[in-house]
């Protein structure tokens, strides 16, 4: 065969080929042009919202904030089995500019699926001011529960970092005891989890960057 | 003349109207039971899965119509998929912008659209073979027939799991909430019953 027969073997190929398939890559390219168009038009939105609703979610905890503003440094958060994440504090600023707490997103394994915590703090990561759920996935009924005041507000004023998961007594009461949903342990104990792995490592981190006073902060807290 | 046109209408309140009842896609001819089971605890969420799919279907319906002489038939079923998957990806973004609750509570289910059989069994099944008009209308009755099983399914259930209608107190401040048509199990009896229920109304017309 010389290589002219070969060269028009090899268009016969390609005529062949642009025959079959340009509807697909014409088509292609319009989809991926409009998706792109759309993305374009609604992706300014689209993270607004997901802003808002952290904002909205955290004020609802940190009372009297005027402003958040995130902190430089990163922070990485241990989950176990080797992986950990980057996570990013905000500090919450009051009328005076002066510092009323912090917060930051806390994630973990729950019963099932990943759950997300807006977890908030008072300005010397002493106290917990409480936590809101952004996402989860839990059974409805049952570890959805964890969304419910009355589990949630056991976690309002409760020293920071030290919780401890318990199966009766009184879920009115704000100590470092915190009462399960009952039908729940396993939902109940992850949050527990989630807010002592991470309120724990941050704090760390914070004392060792001199975000926070170290001892003052635990003396203070000591019993 | 006259008789063409007549048979026209007739063909246009066919597609129009199979979809609703005698090909309803859930009750009769039952594809696409992902959502049925999965995005109906609550009427809202199931309206919005409903009116996605809608939107969704009658695009895809629309240009496969179009492109219905262009297709080598070989190629035709990735066609389809790239058409739907464009579509499902323009509403979901719509979805998180305008709604993000709602998108949130539907979460994957969305994207999920993709793979729905409903949308490429009518591509397969109508839109690959027919005029641009008719394409619509079948995927406008198909998609409503959806968007109303899903509705059923969702009414009921969350009528019985909360109490509520789409938000609204409707039961008397007594009832008991039954947890469980909330959780998967729910979903699968009301539509057995459902569907137990649309075979004794068929049979009956049939004798």
């Amino acid at each position: 065969m010389s290589l002219w027969q070969k060269k028009v073997l090899d268009m016969d190929k390609l005529k062949h080929f642009i025959e079959q398939s340009w509807l697909l890559i014409v088509s292609s390219l319009c989809f991926g042009l409009l998706v792109a168009a759309t993305d374009a038009g609604l992706s300014g939105k689209i993270e607004k919202n997901k802003a808002d609703k952290l904002n909205r979610l955290t004020l609802s905890l940190l009372r009297e904030v005027k402003d958040f503003v995130p902190v430089d440094a990163q922070f990485e958060v241990g989950l176990g089995r080797g992986k950990s994440d980057k996570v990013t504090v905000y500090r919450a600023v009051g009328q005076t500019q002066e510092c009323v707490g912090w917060s930051f997103l806390a994630v973990g394994d729950g019963f099932s699926g990943r759950i997300e915590l807006v977890v908030a703090v008072d300005a010397d990561f002493g106290k917990l001011m409480g936590f809101e759920v952004l996402a989860s996935s839990e059974t409805p009924g049952f570890g959805d529960r964890i969304k419910d005041d009355y589990y949630r507000n056991q976690f309002k004023g409760a020293p920071a970092g030290e919780l401890k998961l318990v199966s009766a007594g009184g879920a009115d009461k704000v100590d470092s005891e915190i009462v399960a949903i009952t039908g729940a342990t396993i939902s109940s104990e992850a949050v527990v989890v989630i807010l002592n792995d991470s309120l724990g490592q941050i704090k760390e981190q914070m004392q060792k960057k001199g975000l926070i006073q170290a001892t003052k902060a635990q003396s203070h807290e000591g019993e | 003349m006259a008789n063409e046109g007549q048979a026209k209408t007739g063909v246009y309140r066919n597609a129009l109207l199979a979809g609703l009842w005698k090909e309803n896609p859930t009750f009769r001819v039952l594809i696409g039971m992902c959502p049925p089971l999965a995005v109906t605890t609550a009427v809202k969420p199931a309206l919005t899965m409903g009116l996605s799919v809608i939107f969704v279907l009658v695009c895809s319906n629309i240009v496969v119509s179009m492109m219905r002489n262009l297709l080598k038939p070989h190629l035709r079923i990735i066609m389809f998929t790239l058409t739907i998957a464009a579509f499902v990806t323009i509403c979901d973004l719509f979805l998180r912008a305008y709604t993000p609750a709602m998108s949130e509570i539907l979460g994957a289910y969305v994207p999920l659209i993709i793979v729905n059989c409903i949308i490429i069994f009518r591509a397969e099944a109508c839109a690959s073979k027919s005029s641009v008009v008719v394409s619509m209308l079948d995927a406008i009755g198909m998609g409503g027939g959806f968007t109303i099983a899903l509705c059923i399914l969702a009414g009921i259930r969350e009528v019985l799991a909360s109490g509520r209608l789409a938000g609204i107190e409707v039961m008397p401040s007594g009832y008991v909430p039954c947890l469980a048509m909330q959780m998967p199990v729910g979903a699968f009896v009301t539509l057995g019953l459902l569907l137990g229920l649309a075979n004794v109304l068929t049979r009956k017309k049939g004798a």
